[in-house]
């Protein structure tokens, strides 16, 4: 059954293709990558030799889902008497269900905020990062294909400054194209979003000075701007607004056909959303040593300006040592063999130095009881 | 005999022709606000039933549910049909036979004392308690202490379906004619023995349709089951134990999704859900047809 599922789904879809590759190299039981992934895969395998049983169960970014969906179809080929379950409901929900207990990780697009720090006070959390994509400026506005916005300009329609496509400002960035006197209408997200935290970060970041609202998941957004509920309801809104811009997530972007963006990086170059350029801003990036880092507005020529990431968040204490063992397996094969499906659905890989890190961490999983006092002093 | 034959005859009636056209007037104003009131229920109908047949299938209602990327012939509602089925029986057993119960003390003992009171007064005010506050009351108090589970969505259903059930169930045994149980009582009946000999087989019918209404409804409700259930994509068949998933939350999660897959699944999962609910309210019309008759 599980095997006639995944030959049809490699005929119908890339993705599909991409689970079969990744289902055909854990029988043979070595990578098949090129020489840089090899480390990746041994690693995991040698992780996933011992056969897990029980069931993992998880919640959060909506960011990550479908990564998470495909990683759990493959894995279970790999690990048949494992179950792992993935709802979404937003990285605050993730991070609730954890502070919690009702859930073994949480996916979420930010480190916990200040504000909720105390949910996790006296537990160590080691946060895995999975997961790195791009935010696409996504516009409705027929005959202009390649629009080029820079930060100053994107704060200012975002704060209800710039008003009509035809402004100079646009103008002035996109010399050669037809800029209709169409209204902008703005599109954002009316839920608690990582989103909204990553893009509002890029506008402090990209517009000091101009961008006045601040960065949070969620913003104090002018009137007249229209809220979507998760990176659906802005698609739904662009897609169906002329004039309408509005930030949403690449893979969601891609996958309903909006036109996208190139936004101005550090370097002054005008660089269109794209895996690639994602994996080239993160590579950039500063890690810190408990493997948070931002890929906002990150130095480099190919650098994609919003970029931003998504983490699996652990507690390091574990009470039960076969949850240990499932985390261990689970993540490995998330930062080894899973990240080869990322490219197929839009999402980027992480850089090679993150995800060796990442993958070191393993080991802190389960060890958190004595740990977990030093965390509360510090 | 004469002069009342003299009387002027003064005919109170209207002029016939007026009434004539006020009853066309008003039976044309009631056609209207029929049609008014069917032209959503068939474009909903319609909608759902043009985007969701095409993907039903034998594989549809069976196979596991596939990640959103995959197109939408392949994998299909299975975990959330066995999921839907599955709660929703256990809130039924949890609300069914509490709230006949409740309903019979209300009506043929509580009467009007305090208790009886304060219960239907409870019941009232649980009916307008908005479905997700259900599901969070079942997270806080379950959820947090026992995990993800079937049971825990089930317990939050029933709380939504328990004051429909009360009620539904009150109103059916209070339209059982008093002079039933008089009859009983005058032959030595005890009370209990009334209740389930004489008025329980009476009002037996609309209890039933009653209770299948409020099962169609917690079948169709996704806001208590988001806290609850986790809403995950394999199959569990152990409803007490275990994340869970449901035709109503996998519909809210595929109908969110960019890829079309997923949303042609989000319809398909629809119009299942609406198949069940309608094959309770058919159900719910025979039954009740069927032992009315019996009843009397």
């Amino acid at each position: 059954m599980q095997r006639v599922r995944i030959q049809k789904t490699a005929t119908a879809g890339v993705a599909l293709a991409a689970v079969a590759v990744l289902a055909a190299c854990s029988s043979s039981g070595s990578g098949s990558g090129s020489s840089s992934s090899s480390p990746k895969a041994s690693s995991s395998s040698s992780a996933a030799a011992a056969k897990l049983s029980g069931t993992l169960n998880a919640s959060g970014s909506t960011f990550q889902t479908t990564f998470q969906q495909a990683a759990i179809q493959a894995f279970k080929a790999e690990q048949p008497g494992l179950t792992v379950n993935y709802g979404g409901g937003g990285s605050g929900k993730g991070r609730t269900d954890l502070s919690s207990g009702v859930v073994n990780f949480a996916g979420s697009d930010s480190p916990i905020p200040a504000k909720e720090a105390s949910n996790f006070k006296g537990k160590t959390i080691l946060y895995f990062p999975v997961v790195i994509g791009p935010i696409a400026l996504s516009y409705n506005l027929s005959g202009v294909s390649n629009l080029k916005l820079d930060g100053p300009t994107i704060a200012k329609i975002f704060q209800g400054e710039i008003k009509t496509w035809s402004d100079p400002a646009i103008k002035a960035l996109n010399p050669s194209a037809k800029l209709p006197s169409t209204a902008i209408t703005v599109a954002r997200r009316s839920d608690s979003s990582g989103t909204t935290q990553n893009f509002s970060q890029f506008l402090v970041d990209a517009a000091p000075g101009v961008w006045k609202l601040g960065t949070s998941s969620t913003i104090n957004w002018p009137s007249g701007t229209r809220g979507g509920s998760g990176n659906g309801g802005v698609d739904s809104i662009v897609k169906s607004t002329p004039g309408a811009i509005g930030y949403v997530d690449f893979s969601d972007a891609k996958a309903s056909n909006l036109s996208m963006a190139s936004v101005k990086n550090q370097s002054g170059a005008f660089i269109a959303p794209s895996a690639s350029a994602a994996s080239a801003a993160a590579s950039q990036a500063t890690v810190k040593s408990d493997l948070t880092f931002s890929a906002i507005w990150a130095p480099g020529a190919s650098s994609y300006p919003v970029t931003y990431q998504s983490w699996d968040l652990v507690n390091a204490a574990q009470s039960s040592s076969t949850t240990t063992a499932n985390l261990k397996g689970y993540l490995g094969y998330l930062l080894g063999d899973g990240q080869k499906l990322l490219p197929e659905l839009n999402y980027a890989p992480l850089p090679a130095n993150i995800d060796k890190m990442a993958i070191a961490q393993l080991s802190k999983i389960g060890s958190g009881a004595a740990a977990a006092p030093s965390s509360a002093s510090s | 005999m004469a002069a009342t034959t003299q009387r002027p005859v003064v005919d109170l009636r209207e002029p016939a022709s007026w009434r004539k056209t006020k009853n066309q007037i008003m039976t044309g104003l009631m056609v209207l606000a029929m049609l008014i009131i069917i032209v959503p229920l068939v474009f909903v109908l319609y909608t759902v039933i043009s985007k969701g047949a095409g993907i039903i299938s034998g594989q549809f209602l069976t196979a596991a549910i596939p990640p959103n990327v995959l197109p939408a012939n392949l994998g299909g509602m299975g975990p959330a049909v066995v999921g839907t089925l599955e709660i929703t029986a256990l809130a039924s057993v949890i609300a069914i036979p509490l709230g006949v119960l409740g309903a019979i003390y209300l009506n043929e003992y509580g009467k009007k004392n305090v208790l009886a009171r304060i219960i239907g007064f409870m019941a009232d005010v649980m009916t307008g308690v908005p479905s997700i506050v259900m599901g969070l009351f079942i997270f806080s108090i379950f959820t947090l202490h026992f995990g993800f589970s079937g049971l825990g969505g089930a317990l939050a259903l029933a709380c939504l379906m328990l004051p429909l059930i009360i009620r539904s169930s009150q109103e059916m045994l209070s339209l059982v004619p008093d002079a039933l149980r008089e009859g009983s009582y005058a032959l030595g009946a005890s009370r209990a023995r009334v209740t389930v000999t004489v008025v329980l087989p009476t009002a037996i019918g609309g209890i039933v349709s009653g209770c299948l209404l409020a099962v169609a409804r917690a079948a169709g409700e996704t806001a208590p089951l988001l806290f609850t259930i986790l809403t995950v994509t394999s199959t569990n068949t152990n409803v007490f134990s275990g994340a869970n998933t449901a035709l109503p939350a996998q519909i809210f999660t595929n109908a969110t999704s960019p890829y079309n897959g997923a949303q042609a699944r989000a319809w398909g999962a629809a119009l299942t859900l609406i198949v069940i609910a309608f094959i309770l309210l058919v159900g719910a019309r025979i039954i009740t047809a069927r032992f009315t008759r019996v009843g009397r």
